[in-house]
């Protein structure tokens, strides 16, 4: 399969900050998920992905295009944007009508491939209504039925599962994954991993403007575990949980604090961690009270494989 | 072409009838009433002002040199901003579409607002003012004509000037007031050649040349007005020039759009 797209020491910045930096790198197609924390160069690839922008330095090609201002390319394009913005006075159905006649469709044509759409997305019975009057959960689908509308080859996805109900959650992990399966090139962006966890196995980190790496979910995982993690505690006989805990090969630290009730440590490897606590809080008879483990977001992670 | 004929056609379709149903429509037509509200008081009031005085002053000078600019700059910067601001041009502008189809589609459909607003404020205009009990000559037709052509080719030259102004600022409105009152409220009534700098200029020499001696009143009279073949040429190369300009502009520009 050839490769879908290709950035080559792709760099943008706006003014000082910078957006995106040195990425270089081939995605061959299929369904990948584009992950990162908050402020990685996400949006800033997916605007260069969906020709809004122009590279500062390196280069782009999507498709076999140079993106920006690309009629050629915008044919096989289906951009989902993360902003939450709608024309409020129209309905659902008027407005995908019409930015699907904007692909060159007939008013007929378009109407029937907007209510394809809607339906596809569950919005078959709200469709009439103004989208002002919608909830962020339906404005969401709507703007999934845009960008699909009009059968594209590409679509690009910005936190498609945002505002959505579990239920439709479901719903529109489906599409995509049916979507894959029609043959059509999906990019989906996130930045919470169980979530682009559910859509593929593809994905592509991000983090500060770079590529950090490129391969399947389950690898990632296995950095996650490796990552150590803190986790906080409250016990009744805390200082005798410790010194148990202690004892485990994951665990690397541990400390009471001065109220003899809290304790704080860090392990190696957190699923053997879990796996281990039951059995030695019952042992110890210590009462837990609560538990939580503090750095699990991405972004830990994050800082942890950047060192 | 084609595509852009057709683009156009759609863009406009689409967004002349939003614009008659929103809220910056209710703005607009309250601010087109109001010269026939005031042409209505003193008709009613005045014992001295007569019909053909109050469509000159309320006409030539609250109309065409406040309402005609205000409106134009409230409805014709918003041509391509709002689409910005509202951050929905990232639907538009990720379509094989020409992107200076905006532009035009969606000032044609101002133009088409302003001039059914501004025509019907000036025909409100004249009626009130016909109801003056003051003796005069009656209301011309080459007066009442001029009017209205001036009134319709400001909206039309000014609205295109504050779209493509909102292609390139960020705040069109004040750019807009600034201009509106500092250059064409300034400068159009300074005497000496610094007049033809102006679209008030035109848009008055219009008025004498095409609506004869009534409009030849203090704070309308120009030293030298231009002639009526020039105003066309003038206002239609502004015209061509800003539109080219803005549809340059809004395809070589990125709109990056913050969440």
């Amino acid at each position: 399969m050839s490769a879908v797209f290709v950035a080559h020491e792709l760099g943008r910045w706006y003014g000082p900050v910078v957006g995106l930096n040195d990425l270089s790198v081939s995605v061959p197609g299929g369904v990948f998920g584009l992950l990162g924390p908050n402020g990685a160069g996400k949006s800033t690839m997916l605007k260069l992905i969906a020709g809004e922008i122009r590279p500062s330095r390196g280069t782009i090609e999507v498709l076999g295009h140079q993106p920006f201002a690309n009629r050629e390319y915008f044919r096989q394009l289906g951009f989902c944007p993360q902003q939450d913005a709608l024309y409020g006075d129209m309905s659902a159905l008027d407005l995908v009508s019409f930015l699907t006649r904007l692909h060159g469709f007939s008013a007929v044509e378009s109407r029937r491939r907007a209510a394809s759409a809607l339906e596809r997305v569950k919005l078959t019975d709200s469709m009439h209504r103004r989208t002002r009057e919608y909830s962020k959960g339906m404005r969401q689908r709507v703007k999934i039925a845009q960008a699909i509308a009009h059968d594209p080859k590409f679509l690009v996805v910005d936190e498609p599962l945002t505002g959505l109900d579990p239920v439709a959650r479901r719903d529109m992990i489906a599409l995509f994954g049916e979507l894959g399966r029609a043959g059509v090139h999906v990019l989906i962006s996130s930045h919470v991993l169980h979530e682009v966890e559910s859509l593929t196995e593809e994905i592509l980190l991000l983090h500060r403007g770079r590529l950090l790496a490129q391969g399947k979910v389950h690898e990632v995982r296995a950095l996650l575990s490796r990552h150590p993690r803190k986790v906080e505690m409250r016990a009744r006989e805390s200082r005798r949980l410790a010194r148990a805990l202690l004892a485990l090969p994951e665990v690397s630290s541990v400390a009471v604090a001065p109220d003899g009730l809290s304790l704080s440590l860090e392990t190696r490897d957190v699923e053997s961690f879990f796996t281990h606590l039951p059995e030695i809080a019952l042992a110890e008879r210590a009462g837990i009270e609560s538990f939580e483990s503090t750095d699990a977001g991405l972004e830990a992670v994050f800082d942890y494989l950047i060192g | 072409m084609a595509l852009f004929a057709r683009t156009t056609f759609l863009l406009f379709t689409t967004h002349v009838g939003r614009i008659f149903v929103s809220r910056r429509a209710l703005v607009c037509i309250a601010l087109a009433l109001l010269p026939a509200l005031v042409a209505a008081a003193i008709a009613h009031f005045s014992r001295r002002i007569d019909a053909v005085e109050i469509v000159v002053y309320l006409g030539g000078i609250m109309l065409l040199q406040i309402v005609v600019p205000l409106l134009a700059l409230i409805a014709g910067s918003a041509v391509v901003s709002e689409e910005i601001e509202d951050r929905t041009i990232t639907y538009l502008f990720s379509r094989p579409i020409p992107r200076a189809s905006l532009l035009f589609g969606r000032w044609l459909a101002t133009v088409m607002f302003l001039g059914t607003i501004l025509a019907a404020a000036t025909a409100l205009l004249l009626l009130a003012a016909s109801t003056s009990k003051v003796a005069s000559d009656p209301l011309d037709a080459a007066l009442v004509r001029a009017l209205f052509e001036a009134v319709l080719m400001g909206a039309t030259v000014y609205s295109a000037l504050f779209a493509v102004a909102g292609i390139l600022f960020k705040s069109p409105i004040l750019v807009g007031l600034g201009y509106t009152f500092a250059v064409e409220g300034f400068l159009a009534n300074l005497p000496g050649g610094n007049q033809s700098l102006t679209i008030q200029y035109y848009l008055r020499s219009w008025m004498l040349e095409r609506g004869g001696r009534a409009w030849k009143v203090d704070g309308l009279e120009l030293d030298k007005p231009e002639a009526v073949a020039g105003v066309l040429i003038t206002l239609g190369m502004v015209l061509a020039v800003a539109l080219a300009f803005g549809a340059w502009r809004i395809t070589k520009r990125e709109f990056v759009l913050t969440s």
